[in-house]
């Protein structure tokens, strides 16, 4: 899912040296446009900044998808330098002295991927799933959210074109002959898991960690997006520990600082 | 139960109860849990029930192909090999489960069936060596080319292709993979503690063809080899739980081993001489009666139609007279 690509990698070791600057960019499309997927990462990626204590400006474009040099959002604009997609921006984070992970050791760094994974292989499928295959969902939110910005023809077009892909993709993942339930099931499978893990802890480990971060991101979106019907939220509801998890998450990242 | 639940894989070699990862899963987790399969080694997807491998045919007559609802409908038959993991220690499972799907899988598919020397010298020959007359002409390649596919989606990049970077990337997340699988497992003998789970088997599935499988191009098998514990890990379930087909390999790895396999073949082979056989005198005639060399009908037809043809000839030679 989160792929690290050369060149940014090269950029990473030039300019490792330099601190991070103060005008610092987010760039994400505007709100609710691409709505799960988006707005996911998007939380995800501002969580891990302001865990991490780098301050970052958002700002919305319409167009932000067409922006990014690899065609995936959000990016972040650093000094003179874009980097997009949520993995190259957490290895440009940590080449410029920025890690979360650090305190771990390797069996938990282990866990903390392997969990992180199972977010992006169950959570982030499903969500996907659930935003472009369930026809009610499609029809009454997605295409709509998914076209505003855009005219009349080209709307439609784009919409249906992001749609065949994703079925595309649901089939080479072997989800092609899911039915909602099933995935509904699916997510509680996950949210079962996370909770088992996160059990009384503040944080899945002793420090805030990209997991949580990651985590947040995921079940946050959830919890505050409008669908067809409250089965998915009421599924994230039942597991009480998750919600307090965001809640805290919420409070100490984003309430105390924004205000 | 009237019936026992009947399973189909992939035939097996290089010292591996089957070739297939997925089958391999199931093959493993079933031995752990106990279940008492029929297994139905085949190497001819359209023998199967869903026609792909790995296939699950229910005592109710059902056909599962997915490896997740096989082992779904093992464990409601009472067949669990996660019964003594507690609530987290599962939670630990399906997390790296994932890890192995996300970061592995692409890996492999990738060392098996993209890159080109190995697709060529080893995939490619195993299959079409093993499949059935007309099949192994064209299967090896349609499976290929839904790999490919599938491996295009899976990284997001539709002009994908083989090639220094793209296998640098993947490499580079199947060995870090490999590297926090082997962390996990530390010196334990199974991922947790003394029997295994079905962890084990995904994970015994994903590297078992990695470890034995000699290709070309191995350097994924370099860096397992690597990881001792991973290794050990490996051959011990071999050894445990699939012992004659560990001897198998190991017969097999001795150079004797073309000429037995030439033995096994025999009838299949003479079956084929005589097909190709029936095939190239059916094209020849088919030529033949095309182009009008062999042309049976015409004779006929002219034979038939020559004495009324004399006759008219005959009356108007008698009208010319007259």
């Amino acid at each position: 899912m989160i792929r690290v690509n050369e060149r940014v990698l090269l950029c990473l070791s030039l300019t490792a040296a330099e601190p991070w600057p103060e005008n610092a960019t987010l760039y994400q499309p505007l709100k609710g446009e691409g709505f799960f997927s988006s707005s996911c990462s998007l939380y995800h990626l501002q969580t891990y900044l302001r865990m991490c204590g780098l301050p970052v400006q958002v700002v919305c474009r319409p167009n932000a998808e067409y922006m990014s040099p690899s065609g995936k959002i959000p990016f972040i604009h650093v000094g003179n330098q874009v980097v997009s997609e949520l993995g190259p921006i957490v290895q440009f984070s940590k080449a410029k002295g920025h890690s979360l992970s650090d305190g771990l050791d390797d069996v938990q760094r282990a866990e903390m991927k392997a969990y992180m994974e199972l977010v992006n292989n169950m959570l982030l499928t499903a969500e996907l799933f659930i935003q472009w295959c369930d026809e009610t969902t499609v029809s009454q939110i997605t295409r709509h959210r998914y076209g505003t910005p855009y005219s009349w023809p080209l709307n439609l077009i784009l919409a249906y074109q992001k749609q065949w892909e994703v079925r595309r993709k649901m089939n080479a993942v072997g989800w092609g002959g899911k039915t909602v339930d099933q995935v509904y099931e699916d997510v509680s499978q996950c949210c079962q898991a996370l909770s088992q893990r996160l059990g009384t802890q503040p944080y899945f480990f002793k420090i805030p960690t990209e997991l949580d971060a990651l985590v947040f991101g995921h079940l946050f979106t959830i919890l505050t997006t409008q669908l067809t019907n409250t089965e998915l939220l009421e599924r994230v509801r039942s597991y009480s520990n998750l919600l307090s998890f965001c809640r805290r998450i919420e409070q100490t990242y984003f309430e105390s600082k924004d205000s | 139960m009237a019936a026992p639940d009947e399973l189909f894989c992939w035939e097996g070699d290089w010292g591996l109860p089957s070739v297939s990862t997925d089958c391999l899963v199931v093959l493993a987790y079933a031995q752990f849990a106990g279940a008492p399969l029929k297994v139905r080694k085949i190497c001819n997807p359209w023998r199967s029930p869903s026609g792909s491998l790995p296939a699950f045919r229910t005592s109710q007559k059902e056909t599962l192909s997915r490896t997740s609802d096989i082992i779904i409908h093992l464990r409601k038959q009472k067949f669990n090999a996660d019964y003594d993991l507690s609530a987290k220690e599962g939670a630990d499972s399906l997390a790296f489960i994932s890890l192995m799907d996300e970061k592995l899988k692409p890996a492999l598919i990738y060392t098996f069936w993209i890159e080109p020397k190995n697709y060529v010298d080893v995939t490619r020959r195993w299959f079409a060596e093993h499949m059935p007359f007309p099949l192994n002409f064209f299967l090896p390649g349609r499976m290929q080319s839904q790999q490919l596919e599938k491996l295009r989606l899976l990284q997001g990049d539709e002009r994908l292709e083989a090639g220094e970077e793209l296998e640098k990337e993947l490499y580079r997340d199947a060995t870090e993979c490999l590297n926090l699988l082997s962390q996990r497992l530390g010196s334990q003998k199974f991922f947790f503690g003394d029997s295994p789970s079905s962890l084990d088997a995904y994970v015994f599935g994903h590297l078992a063809p990695i470890l034995r499988c000699k290709l070309p191009n191995g350097k994924l098998q370099q860096h397992l080899k690597s990881l001792d514990n991973l290794a050990n890990f490996c051959s011990n379930i071999l050894l445990l739980y699939f012992p004659r087909d560990g001897r198998d390999g190991c017969s097999q790895k001795s150079p004797p081993q073309p000429d037995a396999g030439d033995f096994d073949n025999v009838p299949s082979k003479r079956r084929k001489q005589l097909l190709s056989a029936v095939v190239a005198l059916g094209a020849m005639l088919g030529y033949a009666l095309l182009t009008g060399i062999v042309s049976i009908q015409h004779v006929q037809q002219e034979a038939l139609e020559e004495p009324p043809d004399l006759e008219d000839m005959g009356s108007h030679e008698e009208e010319g007279d007259g």
